[in-house]
């Protein structure tokens, strides 16, 4: 990690990134540390740390926090929030923070590939319906068991959820993800937090942990 | 105020004062096509238990899956929340409960965003008001689970296939968990369905790992299935199997996607085996209620469930009839 220098840093990266106000209380950090220990993911790479992430984003290490690819590992089991003694949601954090990281181009091969569930739910106002195949597969395990071969939604829900994505500008947003992707825009992610404490070897599966 | 200095122990009676007599079903997406054993069986016990079930296609996904994936802003997704709910509120005047603890935690973490922040309602309001919905929140989310738990009697008194000798070990799942305020039991190591495996005769089994997260949250199974999916999965199952475990059950048909297809490809990398089938807890107590095995869907499952079923006395016959053969002691 090459050193970073004033113009990676920006006083506001934490309004910048709680842009719901869903975390105002992210100053009071204890830094008590007990979010890393609880954290299932921090105990299969110490490089992914949840305490440092909010330290970095309080000093304001745009840079460092953004070009992480850490920030795309966590889970959102809430372990952290559960033990928090002053109460940080950090899984809404997470998804804002992640939302900076994509605006800013970095981490849109974690996010594409998912929103084609997306795109698809617009069509049928239910996410995850697979392709044809799938579908097919779907209709003959609901016949077997009895029920209408697909589950019923009414072309008003989809229309309205539809309507909703597009009003909002969400699928606008959806699609510039896509463009800057599309024109090989997409910036590198890497390891940033290396080194710290021991991991049990029988689950390790990556290098440089 | 701090969850730390909460009142940690809520009991059924406490969550849900008074025993709906009839409820608004939300449509789980993947509870639906993916399992759709887990929609049937719920609506079945259910019914079973004398409570009138309503479902409505107007009714849409719940939209935070991919929320939390950051695929989309928020906006979207509060609206979607806000419409769904106000559809219930106009059109039955019930309260919501979900199969799924995807749509639980999605749907309450939202609604709580509305009822906190004026400027989220009013701005789903006004998108939302165009088809004539209002949201007030009014109505309450709940998880069946909580119902099973207050209706414990009652499924003690229509078991008519006791699971003796069943080993069982639940998983929560961390989306009803991380609701800190005001879920089911203890929020920390909740036992409530472990009381339901012993109303149904079978054996509740703790293991280490068990309030541990599916890790299929967030899309993660897409990014990261080698290198933080699978080892995750494989430190839970290690210790769900060292205790024994026959059967799990979950509460998330999302989590069961993860805990049920991720064996298969944990055994290919060297993992296990485990054999461990995982269930919705809704088609364990289908199950002991009685409901005709071939409407249960255990067929949609990657790790089989007959080996569960032979040991309870379940066979095919010639004509792929099922039939028990013998009941344990």
């Amino acid at each position: 990690m090459p050193r970073e220098n004033m113009t990676q840093w920006d006083d506001k990266l934490y309004q910048k990134v709680d842009r719901y106000n869903l975390v105002p209380n992210l100053d009071e950090c204890l830094q008590c540390g007990k979010c890393t220990g609880n954290c299932p993911v921090a105990a299969l790479h110490p490089s992914y740390n949840p305490r440092q992430i909010v330290h970095d984003i309080l000093l304001g290490e745009l840079d460092r926090v953004l070009q992480s690819e850490e920030i795309w590992r966590c889970l959102w089991c809430a372990n952290c929030y559960r033990v928090c003694p002053v109460d940080i949601h950090y899984p809404l954090l997470m998804m804002q923070l992640r939302y900076l990281a994509l605006e800013n181009g970095y981490g849109l091969k974690y996010v594409t590939p998912i929103n084609k569930y997306a795109y698809r739910s617009l069509e049928c106002g239910l996410t995850f319906v697979p392709g044809k195949k799938g579908v097919e597969k779907i209709k003959g395990l609901r016949e077997g068991i009895g029920v209408e071969p697909w589950p019923k939604v009414s072309k008003k829900a989809i229309h309205e959820y539809g309507e909703i994505f597009k009003q909002t500008g969400a699928y606008d947003w959806m699609k510039a993800l896509d463009e800057v992707q599309a024109k090989g825009e997409e910036k590198p992610v890497t390891l940033t937090f290396l080194g710290g404490r021991l991991v049990d070897e029988r689950y390790d599966t990556e290098e440089g942990n | 105020m701090s969850a730390m200095t909460q009142k940690r122990v809520i009991k059924p009676q406490e969550r849900i004062p008074q025993i709906p007599e009839k409820i608004f079903l939300f449509r789980s997406c993947t509870g639906s096509m993916e399992y759709p054993g887990t929609e049937h069986c719920v609506e079945f016990v259910l019914k079973k238990l004398g409570i009138e079930v309503v479902k409505d296609p107007d009714q849409s996904c719940c939209s935070g899956y991919i929320l939390t994936c950051s695929g989309y802003p928020a906006e979207p997704s509060l609206a979607v929340t806000a419409r769904n709910l106000a559809m219930v509120e106009q059109k039955y005047g019930l309260d919501t409960y979900v199969f799924c603890n995807g749509c639980f935690g999605y749907n309450k973490e939202l609604k709580h965003i509305l009822d906190h922040h004026p400027e989220y309602k009013n701005m789903a309001n006004d998108l939302i008001g165009q088809w004539g919905y209002h949201y007030e929140g009014t109505s309450t989310v709940y998880h069946v689970q909580e119902l099973y738990s207050l209706l414990l009697d009652r499924i003690k008194e229509n078991v008519v296939r006791p699971l003796t000798g069943l080993r069982v070990a639940s998983h929560y799942g961390c989306h009803y968990l991380a609701q800190q305020y005001g879920i089911l039991d203890e929020g920390d190591m909740p036992t409530f369905h472990e009381e339901i495996y012993e109303a149904l005769g079978a054996t509740p089994v703790f293991y280490k790992e068990r309030r541990m997260c599916c890790a299929y949250a967030v899309g993660r199974g897409f990014t990261h299935p080698e290198n933080v999916v699978q080892p995750h999965l494989a430190r839970k199952f290690d210790s769900a199997k060292a205790e024994g475990v026959e059967i799990m059950t979950t509460t998330c048909p999302g989590c069961n996607v993860a805990l049920d297809r991720e064996q298969p490809k944990l055994k290919k990398r060297g993992f296990g085996p485990y054999d461990i089938p995982v269930v919705d807890l809704g088609q364990l107590i289908a199950l002991a209620l009685g409901a005709p095995i071939e409407e249960i869907g255990f067929n949609a499952n990657s790790t089989p469930v007959e080996p569960v079923l032979k040991k309870l006395g379940f066979f095919k016959d010639d004509y792929g009839v099922w039939e028990r053969r013998f009941v344990n002691e």
